[in-house]
């Protein structure tokens, strides 16, 4: 049976880069124009579908003109167009296009653009269907995102044939912070995208380390709940690993929130700065566990407003606990703080533990 | 598309063993339904200490130094903290992480993969087995010295392996240590540097504290490698001037990258060389054309990819791919 795959183009993701601008964002994109960038995406687009070996298995849904349809036009690829763009294209348009292609059923969403297109892709779909991600821009930092053009034509046919799938991070960048040299990166959310681990952006598999990362986020979680003290108030930030910890108690955890647990319960859920002091006034102890988010190892960025310097100052440095998952670890240069508090920042780096599995730890430099 | 791959993937010794060599190992082929005869085990473990200038007790073979490694941490795991480094040789990283019932790992971050040495005293406040690769694989770098050494082994409840596999390209060794400090011990390999990686000759030069487990270890190692081994031993010239050549090659090729090209080629003390590179899937690229080289991506950050040293046609058939695929990325990228 045929699979049904959408494909939506962003047509100015990557224009930045090729005249040194970092990203397209709102006016950036008509400088980028003037400084006479070339669109990127469509040579990526084509590159995909030349790829694929399977077409044969799959029906083609396209979004219109330079978001699709223009760089399927002359391939030996059938298609039918889905919903109309007028003028520019803008996020409105990739978003739209997204929820009315799942409306026509389609099983896979194969998308050409940057962090910014998958956060638009994850706005409109969220976790309804699975996606391939391939990156139209220069750089990417989410790990939704494929290695290469030919990576994303493998997981579209590992797909095809029938894989499982996992959820990977998409990440919300300050463009504005990035052309100032400084990294500045939330957690945005995560989709869905074939588990072939080792064609995704920065997330190589640990080969010859048996075990999959669903299976190391176990280990961790059990090792760190058996390690609890119930007499400790524990934050846990955002991120699947940490998601793992409060499955394993069997309390829920929002993905991309603070939550607390004390005593093996929940005691608060997506918690602000200031809920976060409130209990600091209840509960005498409390440690934070934290993940690297990104692919760039930061455990505390300026993106995360809830651990602000206030309360991480209330936890101290001692009370900090760092679980990644090996195949993520070993991506990483370092981890890295960036608190907005240089003093902070500061006194957070040097080493840190960072539990990688069942009583298994690694020492990691923390850099700010 | 070459004919035959060219493999710089295994850290191996491109020239191959001297025709002496080839020749023990053929004769013993005529007596391949005997067992391998004990003077010549005997012949061995005294030509292997002769080597390493430690009296021959301390001496244990073993049909690769990898084995040695894993048996180490087999038997010591229980009750002892394990502490490795990151990245680090990866047999050993898989048997630490199968054996150990509490592991710790240092990470030797890039730029410049330096050990810390007061993090790695701070963890010695309990029984631990210390297992490190000096020269490191698959950074190439040095990670200790003397000094670092000897306060290592002051640590009564700790047990310090080294694992030397490279020894005979970094000229740096501390099995003159072995004899003093019981709880020292050093695994080398003949696969590199003698050119016999088809023979798995490995040994431990072990301190007293080693003996006591591993004197009941055993192994009788194959006729052919065995007498491969003592003849490569009695004439250990023919290894130093191919090591020679070895060093040589090596530095050439890191010349001729770090001239050329804007991303870093490490310093190494090994047989091979760490190299950064902004190409994506250079390791599939290579192969496309024929060249086997290590992906380093289940230990490093993407884009660490490790070439063994070959000899000079296929260092000149790797440096000339390596920069035209990074040629070519430029031009697409741009």
């Amino acid at each position: 049976m045929k699979r049904k795959i959408g494909l939506i183009v962003n047509p100015v993701a990557g224009m930045g880069g090729t005249v040194g601008l970092k990203g397209t964002d709102g006016e950036m994109y008509k400088k980028a124009l003037e400084l006479g960038a070339k669109p990127v995406t469509p040579e990526r687009t084509k590159d995909v579908l030349s790829h694929i070996r399977t077409k044969d298995r799959i029906t083609l849904f396209v979004a219109p003109g330079k978001m699709g349809e223009r760089h399927v036009e002359g391939t030996d690829m059938p298609y039918t167009v889905i919903g109309k763009v007028a003028g520019d294209t803008a996020a409105e348009d990739t978003k739209r296009i997204s929820e009315e292609m799942v409306n026509s059923g389609i099983e896979l969403l194969v998308f050409v653009g940057g962090d910014g297109t998958a956060r638009d892709i994850y706005d409109a779909i969220n976790s309804k269907i699975s996606v391939v991600a391939v990156p139209g821009g220069v750089k990417v930092f989410s790990s939704v995102f494929s290695v290469s053009a030919r990576a994303a034509a493998e997981m579209i046919e590992a797909f095809v044939e029938s894989t499982d799938v996992t959820e990977e991070e998409v990440l919300d960048i300050d463009e504005n912070a990035f052309r100032e040299g400084r990294l500045a990166s939330r957690l945005y959310g995560y989709l869905l995208v074939p588990n072939v681990k080792k064609l995704l952006q920065g997330a190589k598999e640990a080969s010859g380390i048996s075990g999959s990362s669903v299976e190391w986020k176990k280990e961790i979680a059990v090792y760190t709940v058996e390690e609890m003290d119930k007499r400790v108030l524990y934050l846990l930030g955002p991120g699947t690993t940490l998601k793992a910890i409060s499955d394993e108690l069997g309390v829920p955890k929002t993905l991309l929130g603070i939550d607390a647990i004390f005593e093996g319960k929940s005691v608060g859920r997506d918690l602000n700065e200031k809920g976060i002091l409130e209990l600091f006034d209840k509960y005498e102890k409390r440690k934070v566990i934290l993940t690297p988010i990104g692919g760039n190892g930061f455990i505390l960025g300026r993106g995360s407003k809830q651990l602000s310097t206030e309360v991480i100052k209330q936890v101290d440095r001692e009370n900090i606990m760092v679980v990644a998952t090996r195949d993520k670890i070993n991506m990483l240069d370092c981890l890295r703080v960036d608190t907005g508090d240089l003093d902070l920042d500061r006194l957070l780096s040097g080493y840190m533990e960072v539990t990688v599995g069942y009583k298994e730890k690694m020492m990691v430099k923390v850099r700010c | 598309m070459l004919k035959e791959p060219i493999k710089l993937n295994m850290n191996e010794v491109a020239y191959p063993p001297s025709k002496e060599i080839i020749e023990s190992a053929r004769k013993s082929l005529m007596d391949l339904n005997r067992y391998s005869e004990p003077e010549d085990i005997e012949r061995l473990l005294g030509l292997l200490a002769d080597y390493s200038g430690v009296p021959k007790k301390h001496i244990i073979q073993s049909p690769g130094s990898d084995l040695l490694l894993r048996e180490i941490i087999h038997t010591y795991s229980k009750g002892r903290k394990i502490v490795i480094v990151s990245p680090s040789f990866f047999p050993t990283v898989q048997a630490a992480k199968q054996f150990a019932t509490k592991l710790i790992s240092i990470r030797l971050s890039p730029p410049d993969f330096d050990l810390n040495p007061d993090l790695l005293l701070d963890q010695l406040n309990e029984p631990c087995l210390v297992i490190l690769d000096n020269p490191n694989n698959p950074t190439g770098k040095i990670l200790l010295d003397r000094k670092m050494v000897g306060s290592i082994v002051d640590h009564r409840d700790v047990l310090i392996v080294v694992d030397e596999a490279y020894y005979e390209f970094s000229g740096v060794t501390f099995a003159d240590m072995v004899q003093e400090h019981p709880n020292l011990a050093i695994t080398r390999t003949m696969d590199k540097a003698f050119s016999l990686a088809g023979a798995r000759i490995g040994y431990m030069i072990a301190g007293e504290a080693f003996l006591d487990a591993f004197s009941s270890f055993y192994m009788i190692l194959p006729r052919p490698s065995l007498c491969a081994a003592i003849q490569a031993l009695k004439n250990p010239d023919y290894m130093r001037r191919n090591v020679c050549r070895v060093i040589a090659e090596r530095e050439r090729i890191w010349n001729v990258l770090n001239d050329n090209l804007a991303v870093p080629v490490y310093k190494s003390m090994t047989n091979f060389l760490l190299i950064k590179t902004d190409v994506p899937d250079m390791v599939g690229k290579l192969a496309d054309i024929g060249i086997l080289i290590s992906d380093l991506s289940n230990q490093l950050p993407s884009g660490f990819i490790r070439v063994s040293i070959g000899n000079r046609e296929e260092n000149d058939a790797f440096i000339t791919g390596y920069m035209k695929i990074c040629e070519t990325y430029s031009k697409e990228k741009f």
